[in-house]
Parts: structure tokens; sequence; C-alpha cells
């Protein structure tokens, strides 16, 4: 792995104009995968959470309709959650950019 | 590719359109194959010894050109350092940032392992994705699953790591309410859609695959099915194309996302 470290510092393209950039699509690339999946991930989580929570319940009181119930609530919930948690921060992000459109 | 139409045309059995039989479409039972040598109640089959030469495969090559590195790189030391730098300029750094370094010995083995595993699929002889039968993804998840849990609970202690998954500055009953979802998709849900993105995509490609292999078979008469036939062929060379890429992409995002997953885990998301 030596070797690796030495090209890097001394390549050719170490000092490449547009380095930073390119440095800064693959950071926004890797988060917005990360993001993608996170709000996938959620908006399964909450479904099948909740939809767990009304079919225990559901199964208690002898309510089977609780079962779908419960997954459109936790569908609502990660729904809300995504727009609150990433909605935010993508307003976050652009104040601190001084974007003022 | 003419490996791969033999095997299509053993599938289908020569059958034919018009010839009274129907078409032998692929299914679960492609998936299975017959043990190549049995030890007690363990059977060695194509898919285990896939994943067993894709093993040496990654290690030779990259032992080999980082057995004895050079300062001017000879071409498999080049092809080397060109796929490590790629991992870390193009996922580990991102993710990470300089701490990736330290991460990337995993990151490069599970991209590579991951890439050529997917890459047996066009492969003429093997031409089998080991990534689609699911119990070659899941031991992969486990690895990356136990090392951001021990690197989240070490970094940021059992509680501060639950305590850090949830937003700050929202009502109590919130939290309440965010319980099951966020505790759901941290322990379940993020590793189960880890392996099954991986597994499923390339368990679809296979399968896409041999159904315009073995429909080019079938369609291939003196009949106006020779025209369909045709076009069938030209939709094996563009799935065999797109599932070049997507060999790449699914191996790209696996890494990815296992170096995001650590990053997550060294330090508090919000």
């Amino acid at each position: 792995m030596a070797t690796v470290s030495t090209r890097d510092q001394q390549g050719p393209g170490r000092d490449k104009p547009g380095r930073g950039e390119r440095d800064v699509d693959a950071a926004s690339r890797a988060l917005g995968l990360s993001t993608g999946w996170n709000v996938f991930s959620y908006l399964i989580a909450g479904m099948l959470a909740y939809g767990l929570i009304g079919w225990l319940i559901g199964r208690a009181v002898h309510v089977s309709l609780l079962f779908p119930v419960g997954m459109i609530v936790g569908l609502a919930i990660s729904v809300g959650y995504v727009i609150y948690r990433y909605g935010r921060a993508e307003q976050v992000s652009e104040t601190e950019r001084g974007d003022d459109r | 590719m003419t490996g791969d139409v033999a095997v299509a045309a053993a599938g289908s059995g020569g059958c034919h359109l018009f010839s009274g039989c129907g078409f032998p479409a692929p299914g679960l039972q492609d998936f299975n194959f017959k043990p190549i040598f049995t030890i007690g109640a363990f059977h060695f089959t194509k898919p285990e010894l896939i994943a067993v030469l894709c093993v040496i495969i990654v290690v030779a090559v990259f032992w080999a050109a980082f057995v004895s590195p050079k300062i001017v790189p000879g071409k498999l030391q080049s092809l080397g350092e060109l796929g490590v730098l790629a991992v870390r300029d193009q996922i580990a750094r991102p993710a990470l940032g300089r701490r990736g370094d330290k991460y990337l010995p995993l990151l490069v083995s599970l991209f590579f392992y991951i890439f050529i595993m997917n890459l047996m699929e066009l492969i003429p002889f093997f031409q089998f994705p080991s990534m689609s039968r699911i119990g070659f993804v899941w031991p992969l998840v486990a690895v990356v699953y136990v090392l951001y849990l021990y690197l989240g609970f070490k970094n940021q202690g059992a509680w501060g790591y639950i305590a850090n998954m949830w937003p700050r500055g929202v009502p109590w009953p919130v939290y309440i309410i965010l319980i099951p979802v966020e505790l759901l998709r941290f322990f379940i849900i993020q590793p189960f859609t880890l392996g099954v993105r991986l597994f499923a995509n390339m368990f679809a490609g296979h399968l896409l695959l041999s159904i315009f292999m073995i429909a080019t078979w079938y369609l291939a008469s003196f009949t106006i099915g020779l025209l369909f036939a045709v076009g069938s062929a030209a939709m094996v060379f563009f799935v065999f194309g797109l599932e070049l890429l997507v060999d790449l992409l699914q191996a790209f995002i696996f890494t990815t996302l296992t170096a995001v997953y650590i990053a997550s885990s060294l330090e508090a998301q919000h």
C-alpha cells in the first residue's frame, strides 16, 4: 500500500485543476446515494413497524382492520419524518451556501 | 457468447417454435446445480466454485501487484494502484475523508470481490453470478453490519450511538412515535436492503439473460419466428452490455453504502 501513497503524492494529477470539484462531486454522489436509500428504508420501516403494532393490537382485540390501518399510519409517519429530516437539511445547506434567491 | 448460446440451447432441450413444445422458460431451477462433489452433508456446487475462484483471483492479482512494489510501477502494479486509487477517490474519501484510508483494504476487497463475482455471469463457461444466490450475499452483509455496529458502539458509546440516531430539537412525543421506525430501519431494514439489492439485481440480470438466450434458440427456425430470433439475439447483446454496467454499479453501491455506514458509526449524523 505504501506505493499507492507515493504515486498519489508524486502523480501528475495531484495538482490538476478541478480535482477539488471532482471530490465534491464524488462526495455529493455518496451523500445522495445514502440519502436515497435512507429514505427508502424509512418508508419500509414505518410501514413494517406500525403494521406490526397494528397487527398485534388487532390480534389482541380481534379487529383485523388495524393491520392495514397501522401500515398506512406508519407510512404517513415515515413520509412526514423524511420531509422533516431531509427537507430541512436541504434548506439549511442552501442558507449556509448563502443562496438568497 | 458462443458458450452462452450453447448452454441456452442445452437448456431449451432442442425445443423450437412450431415443433410441438412450449417455450422452456427459465426459472428457479436454473439457480440450482448438481454437486461437483460431496463431503458428508456438504455439497460443493458451481456457485461455490465460482466464489472460491473469485477469492483466488482477487487475492492473486493484488498480491502479484504489490508483492514487490517499485517506485516506477510495472503494468500489474499500475493496474493495482489504479484500482485502489479509484476505490479510495470515488468511494472511501468522499464518504469518510482521510479517515477512510484506514478502511481502504476492506473497501477495496469488497468492491473487487463483488465486481468479479458479478462479472462471472458474463464469462463463458461460468455464466452464473453467485450473488444471485442470497446465501453468498449475507456473509458480506454480516461483515459490514458487525463492523459498523462495533465502530458505532466503540466511538459513540452504547447510549450515544442510539441517542444520535434521533433528530435534535423536536417535541418529545415525536421521539416516542419515531422509536419503532428508527430502530427497525437501523437494525433490520438497512442491512436487509444492502443485501437484497445486490442479490435481486444479480438474480434478475441472470434471468433476463437466460430468457433472451433461450428465446433466441427457441425462435430460430425456418418460419416467421426467425425474425423474432434475430430481435431476441440483439436483446442478448443489449442485456449483456447492460449487465456489465449493473455488475459495476452494484459493486460500487454496496461499497459506497458500506463506507457511508462506517462514517455514520464514526460520528453522529443529524
